[in-house]
């Protein structure tokens, strides 16, 4: 589970994704996203959440989201990535979705 | 370093589009310029009256005088005579149920003879080619028929033939046309869209349309907004204002609290916009038409 916390925006953009795809790169490809600290979400970020899914999935894997507040939902959805990602209530949730 | 080309894009929406003068607001006194504007449907009518140069009152005040219930008032009784006996009254692409002499009068009225070359900000027009299916960006002619155009509600307001084609209204190929700013090379794009809403009943034939072009309309929304946020190089800021009221076809009443609500939800953009701007050394944009 990785905790994000802050903006996911342009300025933000690199940093996170340096820090997702080396979760991966270190074998972690089941990933789950913890949400709750993310107070916003721009079309850059959208690009972050998008290459991460793209490579964990490639890898076997899957990018899963946990506890969106209703901002940021309401941006995932408008552009179309809560019917690409599975998105859950809660962390625990996220985690038990994958299979065992 | 040099400032990043901003351009705003106001969608479809009806009289929700006055949210955007309430951006422009937040936008002004924050000092922040806008390098173009795109406006498509209701948004065309705010983009326009920006583009002109009109203060906050100017627009809210043209916009309640143009958008008022008799627009629609006048039933065309040879256009439905056309639509239930084809055969006998004819029946071609300039079909609508309503006569848009009030319209094209208050249009007149509210842009006069203004053309695009008049704007102090570029100004694009979206409409939707009605043989084609293509989206029309509009960026010269008077500004009175590119919007006229670009609000051709379908079924309701006759096409309106600019530069020798025949438009309906521009969220039929794309309501909120980032699109064009994204071609035009702006860098940071706010943009300001607006979901069609779901009729609470359907109790006759007209909500029954009105529902089901909600659901094409709100499906083309996310496709094309999704799109052009991953292909764009920069940032699209979506600004989207969440109303605490219903806001019918006609509510021009509710100006001054679309007006406060736009500036709210720009003012919640605020933070990060000014963070982007502050930060990017991006070229402006060459977006004159």
């Amino acid at each position: 589970m990785v905790a994000i916390t802050g903006s996911i925006d342009a300025l933000t953009a690199d940093t996170l994704v340096t820090a997702l795809l080396d979760e991966l790169q270190a074998g972690h490809i089941r990933l789950v996203a913890h949400f709750a600290g993310v107070e916003y979400t721009s079309s850059a970020g959208l690009r972050v959440l998008l290459t991460t899914l793209k490579d964990a999935r490639q890898r076997g894997g899957d990018l899963r989201l946990a506890e969106i507040r209703p901002n940021v939902k309401q941006v995932l959805d408008l552009s179309g990535f809560t019917s690409i990602l599975k998105c859950y209530a809660e962390v625990s949730m996220a985690v038990a979705s994958f299979p065992k | 370093m040099s400032r990043p080309g901003v351009a705003l894009v106001i969608g479809s929406g009806g009289v929700k589009c006055a949210a955007s003068i309430g951006l422009m607001r937040c936008l002004h006194s924050e000092d922040i310029p806008i390098d173009l504007v795109v406006g498509c449907s209701g948004g065309a009518i705010y983009a326009a009256a920006i583009a002109l140069g009109l203060d906050a009152a100017s627009a809210a005040s043209m916009t309640t005088t143009l958008w008022t219930r008799d627009v629609t008032s006048q039933p065309d009784r040879r256009a439905l005579l056309s639509l239930v006996f084809p055969k006998w009254f004819g029946f071609d692409g300039r079909f609508g149920l309503k006569k848009d002499t009030i319209l094209n009068e208050r249009l007149a009225q509210g842009f006069g003879n203004a053309t695009f070359a008049d704007c102090k900000i570029p100004l694009f027009i979206t409409a939707t080619d009605f043989r084609t299916g293509e989206q029309v960006t509009i960026t010269e002619g008077r500004i009175a028929d590119a919007v006229r155009a670009s609000i051709a509600i379908p079924f309701a307001f006759p096409p309106w033939e600019v530069n020798g084609r025949l438009c309906v209204d521009g969220f039929l190929s794309d309501p909120l046309p980032v699109g064009v700013a994204i071609r035009e090379g702006a860098h940071v794009i706010v943009a300001m869209g607006f979901e069609s809403p779901n009729q609470e009943r359907i109790t006759s034939g007209g909500r029954f349309a009105f529902q089901l072009s909600s659901i094409m309309t709100n499906n083309l929304l996310r496709a094309s907004f999704a799109f052009h946020g991953l292909a764009h190089h920069s940032e699209v800021i979506a600004v989207l204002p969440q109303f605490s009221q219903r806001i019918r076809l006609f509510d021009t009443g509710k100006i001054p609290m679309l007006i406060d609500e736009g500036e709210a939800a720009m003012r919640e953009q605020l933070p990060y916009l000014r963070r982007l701007l502050a930060a990017s050394s991006a070229p402006q944009t060459t977006g004159a038409p």
